[in-house]
């Protein structure tokens, strides 16, 4: 056992003839009735959106006035209740707002409660399985989706690798982290099945974006982790979707993405919200934050290795493998990889970053792409 | 950073010169025959949808996992083709029968289903002017705040590990994150729920506390999966069941009873994975016993805390009145006791006959329920 509770509780007579007491006589103690807690009355300020944390955030209770550094609470004892001496220490490791803190946070979490959908349902699997797909496009397709199911949990296991460690004070982030496991679980679920309906089955792993998760995995501090996975990860990733439903071979596929694409908004949302908050009240952070996203943007950059996830695109944008389907695949792919990176930036200029953009060797990387992107396909 | 990129790209003219020649229309397909399974899953019930049992089909399905999950150390798809050089994730849990339930699949698909949002499936209109006596206000907020505090450890259990659980157990793993998203909303009700009643918050319990952090800290998946699903998760359920029959008013009831939907998938998931723990494993039975010996003081830390205990006699007696508390005192007494049988007979269940023997909690609770 990592943890000893400090009596055993069988053992400790005192607290035991306490008990027996209390349920035999109905007498009471009641000095937890009466504590110097805030009393309040919260009510929803709009009945079709029901009482939501925001509508908690009042005195004590609420994040606004949660203080930078939480010094006082390091138990598991709810934000605002009184703290009795001896409640154990939960060992959070991250206990500065600005780790982990982002503007509407606490919206996010309230919208993805209401926008949790069921990939076993809300997707015409039946229609889609007796859907074939030329052999081509199925394979293309089957592959694409074996690399999305094999990158979506990784935003479960990241957060939820930090979910413990942050003080209890901020359950509006853990609660927000569970939203997103959540959400991943549904996104590798839905990928998957998809890929088990195609005829085709799955395909091939990616090496490379294992080792770019691994990155990911094994981040050093929380902001490091968020600003890697939701901002840079999960936005290029948001941008992919984007893609996907444009080059989806039916229908159904393009409501899948679409609706991966609302719950990826939302992480890449408190993403942006998070860095956001940290440049507006620590902006002696940006250095940290350059050298990470230097890191971060040399796995991206290395993607080009990955022919497993650039081919299938070519050849869905394309629909086909014949000389005239690839020109036009590698014409939209281009400017999907090229939309990629401009949004990247585009992010975290709105984010305070703008410096970004002259410091990233994925920019010049950017500015070759776009002179590609004027020369014809084969020349 | 812990973990850097083998070589930097930017410097990399091999990469420059693949790319340059898949952008030239020179594909590699080096992907494009994998020998991976060809699959075309269906539907058994077309209202049902397409569930992970419909998936569970050739190499792709969780029924050909092998007990023990070796070579497979990324998040790469079960089935899918591996190549390269993959990484090892990390994963310290990698046998089967230390995660899996036959239930699990089936418990995963009922958590999508019955999934509800706090902030609109309360009516919390309906407490706003109650004339709920102030005493009952409190015993309620009283109640709330222990149970935020239980919701917050539970939704860390599972936190804890299933980063470190290998991607091959994807069901077990989807359980857990909708297990967390389970107790992320208890979290949010009970919170909600103490912040409307005109009292606030009221104390955090020291004996709840300690006894949920030993829970905690068990040391491996089955030891935790035991303590915060079967014992824990039991003591929910009891929990909800008994407050929801109490209540007095609709969003009390409603809040209870939708918390015990929740809790019961815990519930069922630790009792099926125990038995598929102990079925694979039998020599554990006498750890586990030990365990639970070892830790089954928390139970009594956390129902005999005065934070949890009083609010409940005031509860079930309806007051503070004399004959109020003492009607609510029984009541309590017989829900101890139905509580406790409860978790002997799910440890019975589960193949643990040997605990309740062994426990030392029947002669705690004789003194305390002989009245």
């Amino acid at each position: 056992m990592a943890y000893l509770s400090t009596r055993d509780f069988l053992d400790d007579k005192a607290y035991l003839d306490r008990w027996q007491y209390t349920l035999r006589t109905g007498e009471l103690d009641l000095s937890w009735m009466n504590v110097a807690t805030e009393r309040i009355a919260c009510r929803p300020q709009s009945p079709r959106r029901g009482l939501t944390f925001r509508d908690l955030d009042v005195g004590s209770y609420g994040f606004s006035e949660m203080p930078e550094i939480i010094r006082e609470n390091r138990s598991f004892a709810p934000r605002g209740a009184a703290m009795p001496d001896g409640l154990p220490d939960a060992q959070a490791d991250v206990n500065l707002k600005s780790e982990v803190w982002a503007y509407n946070v606490e919206g996010y979490y309230e919208e993805a409660m209401s926008r949790q959908w069921n990939a076993t349902t809300d997707i015409p699997w039946a229609e889609l399985a007796e859907i074939e797909l030329p052999e081509t496009i199925g394979k293309a397709y089957a592959q694409l989706l074996t690399f999305l199911t094999e990158v979506e949990m990784i935003a479960t296991d990241v957060p939820a690798k930090w979910l413990g460690r942050l003080n209890a004070d901020f359950f509006e982030v853990k609660n927000f982290i569970a939203t997103q496991a959540m959400d991943e679980a549904r996104h590798a679920e839905v990928f998957r099945k998809r890929a088990l309906t195609t005829g085709f089955g799955l395909m091939c792993a990616s090496p490379h974006n294992e080792n770019n998760l691994k990155f990911l995995r094994d981040g050093d501090s929380f902001a490091e982790v968020s600003l890697g996975l939701h901002l840079q990860a999960e936005g290029m990733v948001l941008t992919l979707f984007r893609f996907s439903e444009f080059i989806s071979p039916t229908e159904a596929d393009k409501k899948l993405f679409r609706l991966v694409m609302q719950d990826e908004a939302r992480h890449v949302g408190y993403g942006m919200q998070h860095l956001k908050w940290v440049i507006d009240h620590f902006p002696e952070k940006r250095e940290t934050i350059h050298r990470y996203l230097d890191e971060a943007e040399n796995f991206v950059f290395g993607a080009g290795y990955c022919t497993e996830v650039t081919e299938p695109f070519i050849i869905l944008a394309g629909k086909g493998l014949k000389r005239e389907n690839i020109a036009e695949g590698i014409r939209i792919t281009r400017r999907f990889q090229l939309k990629q990176i401009e949004e990247y930036f585009e992010r975290l200029t709105k984010c305070g970053l703008p410096e970004r953009r002259e410091r990233s060797k994925l920019a010049r990387a950017r500015e070759l792409m776009q002179a590609a992107l004027d020369t014809p396909v084969g020349s | 950073m812990a973990y850097f990129a083998h070589k930097d790209f930017f410097s990399d003219t091999g990469l420059y010169e693949l790319v340059q020649r898949v952008m030239s229309g020179e594909l590699t397909l080096s992907w494009y025959q994998p020998g991976t399974e060809p699959a075309r899953c269906r539907p058994a019930s077309a209202a049902r949808g397409l569930t992970y049992a419909d998936c569970n089909v050739g190499s792709y399905g969780y029924d050909a996992i092998p007990e023990f999950v070796r070579g497979k150390n990324s998040m790469a798809a079960r089935g899918s083709l591996l190549w390269g050089t993959l990484p090892d994730i990390g994963y310290t849990v990698n046998r089967k029968s230390d995660v899996w339930s036959a239930n699990v699949v089936a418990l995963y698909e009922e958590a999508k289903t019955r999934r509800w949002a706090p902030a609109v499936d309360i009516p919390w209109s309906a407490l706003a002017g109650s004339a709920r006596p102030p005493v009952l206000e409190a015993a309620t907020a009283q109640v709330c705040t222990v149970l935020e505090e239980i919701a917050l450890v539970a939704m860390e259990a599972p936190g804890r590990w299933v980063y470190l659980i290998n991607q091959e157990f994807l069901e077990v793993k989807s359980f857990l994150c909708g297990q967390m998203l389970d107790e992320a909303r208890h979290v949010e009700v009970f919170r909600k729920r103490a912040l409307t009643g005109g009292q606030g918050l009221k104390r955090a319990s020291v004996p709840v506390e300690q006894a949920l952090r030993e829970l905690l800290a068990a040391d491996t998946y089955p030891r935790t999966s035991l303590g915060i699903n079967v014992v824990l998760g039991g003591l929910q359920v009891a929990l909800f069941r008994h407050l929801a029959a109490i209540a007095d008013n609709d969003a009390d009831r409603r809040i209870f009873t939708l918390s015990l939907q929740d809790a019961a998938r815990s519930v069922a998931y630790g009792v099926g994975a125990l038995r598929c723990h102990l079925a694979a494993q039998p020599h554990q039975a006498h750890a586990l016993c030990d365990h639970l010996l070892e830790t089954e003081h928390t139970i009594a830390g956390v129902l005999g805390s005065p934070e949890l205990c009083e609010p409940l006699i005031i509860l079930s007696g309806g007051g503070l009145e004399a004959e109020q508390r003492g009607r609510g005192a029984a009541r309590l007494r017989q829900w101890l006791r139905q509580t406790v049988d409860e978790l002997f007979a799910r440890l019975r269940h589960a193949g643990l006959g040997s605990y309740p023997q062994e426990s030392r909690l029947p002669a705690c609770f004789a003194a305390a329920l002989a009245a």
